[in-house]
């Protein structure tokens, strides 16, 4: 009974306030579960055994279905791999592919080929083949809606031949994949290898019935939300959900416990996602313990470290950084088109406020350029080229390059009032767009222009409605735009964020879409092109001697910092790892690296799974 | 016919104007989101497009178009194209056409953002929620406070000192500030209330006690940051508006008269009642699209957020389906209200009749 109802007096609104209840029991029933036959519907689940782990679902799931561009956790987001799996997992600490329904055998310019594990099996016990990992990339060619079309663009063909086991196994034939690199389109091994650990293989027996049930119709398929049993692969299947979380329940009879982690079963029986509509309930559960593992931005965390939180470094910046959040610059528009005016900015932003003040703290300091000088990236960094041609925070290096460059900043009352350029016109105010609310970014932008407008740089706020962000940023209709291209890790790093900032060859003028290089540096058609950006951004891919890689990143890095395209602030974690230990303890850190610093739901991070153990 | 019935002519009459008004709001629902210039396939595209070339990233974005018949299609379900082969618009009136189609039908659509999910199975999950924390909140926080003004009123001294202060205070408290004070103080400092959802995470909903206790427990702190301001502001309106009451001539005629004071009390209370109903279904009205801020501080299911990200997403088909929710809720909570005043207060049924 509720404290509301047991005040009432009137029976039609104790009658009302049932039927309310009722209706709240009858919704939640019916939408959650995931209808495992013959088993007993559970109600409640013991904490012992049960890990609750948050961050990638933010609202009521929608379907658990592969074959859409944003089915609920744990099917879209950073490889996921708990219920379907792809054929290697990407491990962050060592840069390697880690084996998993398959493991790498060959890497050439030409092709990728895997070996399939013969012990991977579906839940219906049927084993997973050669013909499964077909049938899920071929969807892509069958049907262009499929999340998986694009990999035709960079796979020619794929094909299956029976190899003797390299490893001996007593004569033992195993399937042997081979992924074909497109050369005609677009002829990139790197991004091949990413596809390789993106894409979850899926069931070809079930789905390719299901599809002759509905006549092939692809878009029928497509609105099956998938949530009733689902044939998988991986170490838990969906047990229930609702608009508050979602439920995973452990597969005992998991095909990788035997075959990978030897005969181990992972601890937790079952992994809740709860769904928080605020990211200071995060924070709160986190630090109360309703939380083991999460993934959301939590401010100044080192303060709940005495309730037992813990992060993968004990001390700054706590996290391992793996993205740049930046700047990306319209350089077609007055003021941004002026290469001095870019890197005058660039000198103005107090980088260490930014980190300190925006972020916590997490992330060490910046370095000019594209290139983390850490982690896997590290050996294509150059300190020397960096300290040559970066432009780093100096407030008076700023006003000189600016003077030099002819513009003058009129200041009344101490504060910027507008800007003039040596004809003695007004400089158009630029604008900053960031979605509103999104409070790290917004403090990011706010230091930023604080600090350039010190410098005599015109620059404001432009915070926007966050659907008129997604909306303008692939047209190019802004000055400035705060994003992170290429946030997630790869082997294909930071190749693809090269390719994200500046790439010119899909170049499009203001108002049409691209996907990549949304400030349109290095226009085709203009007088100053400098066709050595794509001609480096096409050969890295395939160069396989590692000094020649090297020297190819250097050379691309100083154009970069040369010309300055984008304003690269902070760094930031792929994605934030943190724990509390109330319930469970031995998370993987830094002091104890089994598994990289990834939630245990993706990646390699699924290691955690077998090792963690619950607190008695 | 209905001359010799005023208070069924006066329904009637009413009834009239308040379906006039539904189809208005219905126009409303659909034209006022689709006025700007943002477009809900860009949201998606933004998610989903990354590391897409631009051919595919056309294919896609086009599918979707399709999908959600933003766009012309021809018999054989292909897009129709103009003469530079982009896609041709669907026109606003051919999918209003559809939406009015489609909605008389009971089909509120398909949301764009959380595709393939109908919107009706949305609102069916949250609107309970948002019902089961705002009706009772209202309409005992009405009861109360109606209470409490009328004692206030009519005691005056020692009682009016203790209640009009304290209602004074309640209700010019923000309450989304005094929701996060009672979190901070009862569910992180003493822990005694839960700080967040519906019910706990360890239980499953079902007709089981575990579940029900849950609710009750995790209800607390949304009702108590809601109940004192509503009770507050209707203590308050009750309170001036009976002693107006009590200061007028038929008042001092009736006491004059030596009618019992439990009588003249009640004539009081039927004068003031008056506009406090159209308070409550005023509150009543707005329940539906008002609990976003408890929501949000409480991470309370409902229907506030997912309405929120809807208007944010453009999800046309989520925004015109709460509204309508809405529209329909604040039309049948003033029709009610209407009733009983006509009801109530024999000016109107008099008005009528002449």
């Amino acid at each position: 009974m509720t404290k509301a109802s047991a005040k009432m007096k009137n029976p039609a609104k104790f009658l009302f306030v049932g039927a309310l209840l009722g209706c709240l029991v009858s919704c939640g029933g019916k939408s959650g579960t995931s209808g495992s036959a013959g088993q007993q519907e559970r109600t409640t689940f013991p904490r012992a055994e049960t890990l609750y782990l948050a961050g990638f679902q933010w609202g009521a799931p929608n379907t658990f279905n592969p074959l859409i561009d944003q089915p609920a956790w744990p099917i879209y987001g950073p490889p996921f791999n708990l219920m379907y799996e792809p054929l290697v997992l990407y491990n962050t600490l060592s840069g390697k592919m880690d084996p998993l329904l398959a493991s790498v055998h060959e890497q050439t310019a030409d092709h990728i080929s895997v070996i399939m594990n013969p012990a991977a099996r579906w839940s219906d016990n049927k084993p997973l083949t050669a013909a499964d990992v077909t049938f899920t990339f071929e969807i892509g060619k069958r049907f262009k809606s499929a999340p998986v079309s694009y990999v035709w663009d960079f796979v020619s063909k794929i094909t299956v031949e029976k190899v003797a086991d390299p490893a001996g196994g007593g004569g033992k034939e195993l399937e042997k994949v081979t992924f074909h690199v497109n050369k005609e389109k677009e002829n990139n091994q790197l991004a091949l290898l990413n596809i390789l650990k993106s894409f979850q293989i899926l069931p070809s027996h079930v789905l390719e019935a299901r599809l002759k049930a509905l006549d092939g119709n692809f878009s029928e398929l497509q609105k099956d939300s998938m949530d009733k049993d689902p044939v998988v692969s991986g170490p838990y299947n969906l047990h229930a959900y609702s608009p508050e979380k979602i439920i995973l329940e452990r597969r005992d009879a998991y095909w990788g416990n035997k075959a990978l982690y030897g005969g181990r079963m992972p601890q937790p029986k079952y992994i809740i996602h709860p769904i928080y509509k605020s990211n200071d309930h995060f924070s709160i559960a986190l630090q109360k313990g309703d939380l083991d593992v999460n993934s959301n931005f939590i401010p100044r965390i080192w303060l709940k470290f005495k309730s037992g939180v813990g992060t993968w470094f004990k001390d700054p910046p706590y996290f391992e950084p793996g993205s740049i959040p930046m700047f990306t610059i319209n350089t077609t528009r007055y003021p941004l088109s002026d290469r001095n005016y870019r890197r005058a900015m660039a000198h103005a932003i107090n980088y260490t406020n930014v980190k300190e003040l925006a972020v916590s703290g997490y992330s060490p300091d910046l370095n000019p350029g594209l290139i983390l000088p850490f982690g896997n990236e590290a050996a294509y960094f150059s300190a020397e080229d960096a300290a040559k041609y970066g432009a780093g925070h100096d407030l008076d290096r700023a006003k000189q390059v600016l003077a030099d460059a002819g513009y003058t900043s009129i200041f009344k009352d101490g504060k910027l009032d507008h800007m003039e350029n040596a004809k003695g016109e007004k400089v158009p105010t630029m604008r900053i767009r960031s979605p509103a609310g999104w409070s790290d970014w917004e403090s990011i932008v706010k230091i930023a222009v604080k600090d350039l407008r010190a410098a005599g740089i015109d620059v404001r706020e432009g915070f926007c409605d966050e659907g008129l962000y997604w909306q303008t940023l692939p047209t190019g209709n802004f000055d400035l735009m705060l994003q992170t291209p290429e946030a997630s890790l790869s082997p294909a790093l930071p190749w693809s964020r090269f390719k994200a900032v500046m790439a010119s060859r899909n170049w499009k003028p203001e108002g049409e879409k691209m996907n990549e290089n949304q400030g349109r540096y290095n226009s085709p058609k203009g007088a100053d092109y400098n066709p050595r950006v794509d001609e480096l951004i096409q050969i890295i891919p395939n160069l396989a001697n590692e000094e020649a890689k090297k020297a190819a990143y250097r050379e691309l890095n100083v154009i970069f910092m040369k010309d300055q395209p984008a304003l690269p602030v902070v760094y930031r974690p792929e994605e934030f790892y943190d724990f509390s230990t109330k319930h469970w303890t031995n998370f993987a850190t830094k002091d104890n690296p089994y598994a990289p610093p990834q939630l245990p739901c993706f990646g390699a991070g699924r290691n955690m799974l077998w090792e963690i153990k619950p607190v008695q | 016919m209905l001359t010799n019935h005023p208070t069924l002519r006066y329904i009637g009459s009413r009834g009239i104007w308040y379906l006039a008004t539904l189809i208005v709001a219905i126009a409303i629902n659909f034209f006022l989101p689709r006025l700007g210039t943002a477009n809900p396939v860009d949201v998606i595209m933004g998610k989903v497009a990354s590391g897409l070339s631009t051919e595919a990233a056309k294919e896609k974005e086009e599918a979707y178009l399709k999908e959600f018949g933003l766009v012309e299609t021809n018999n054989l379900g292909e897009i129709v194209r103009d003469s530079e082969s982009h896609p041709i618009k669907a026109s606003l009136l051919t999918q209003f056409g559809s939406y009015l189609w489609m909605t008389l039908q009971g089909d509120l659509g398909t949301s764009f953002l959380n595709y393939p999910k109908k919107v009706s199975t949305i609102v069916a999950e949250a609107v309970p929620w948002t019902l089961a924390l705002q009706f009772p909140t209202i309409v005992l926080g009405w009861i109360i406070g109606n209470l409490i003004g009328a004692l206030a009123a009519y005691k005056r001294g020692v009682v009016d000192g203790l209640f009009f202060p304290l209602s004074l205070l309640s209700c010019s408290i923000p309450f989304f500030a005094f929701g996060m004070l009672l979190v901070y103080q009862f569910a992180i400092i003493w822990e005694f209330f839960p700080a967040t959802g519906g019910y706990a995470n360890d239980v499953m909903q079902g007709f089981t006690w575990e579940f029900i206790s849950s609710v009750a427990y995790h209800y607390t702190l949304p009702f108590l940051s809601i109940f004192p301001v509503l009770a507050g502001g209707m203590a308050i309106g009750m309170r001036s508006m009976a002693i107006y009451e009590l200061g007028t001539d038929y008042i001092k005629y009736s006491q004059w008269l030596g009618i019992k004071e439990s009588r003249i009390v009640l004539y009081v209370f039927r004068n003031a009642m008056l506009p406090q109903l159209t308070g409550l279904a005023l509150s009543l009205g707005m329940m539906i699209g008002g609990a976003l801020i408890t929501e949000l501080i409480f991470s309370y299911p409902g229907l506030g957020t997912a309405m929120l990200k809807a208007i944010e997403g453009n999800d046309y088909p989520m925004i015109q389906g709460c509204t309508l929710l809405i529209a329909i809720t604040v039309l049948i909570a003033n029709f009610t209200v209407d009733v009983l005043i006509g009801i109530l207060d024999p000016r109107v049924k008099a008005g009528q009749a002449l």
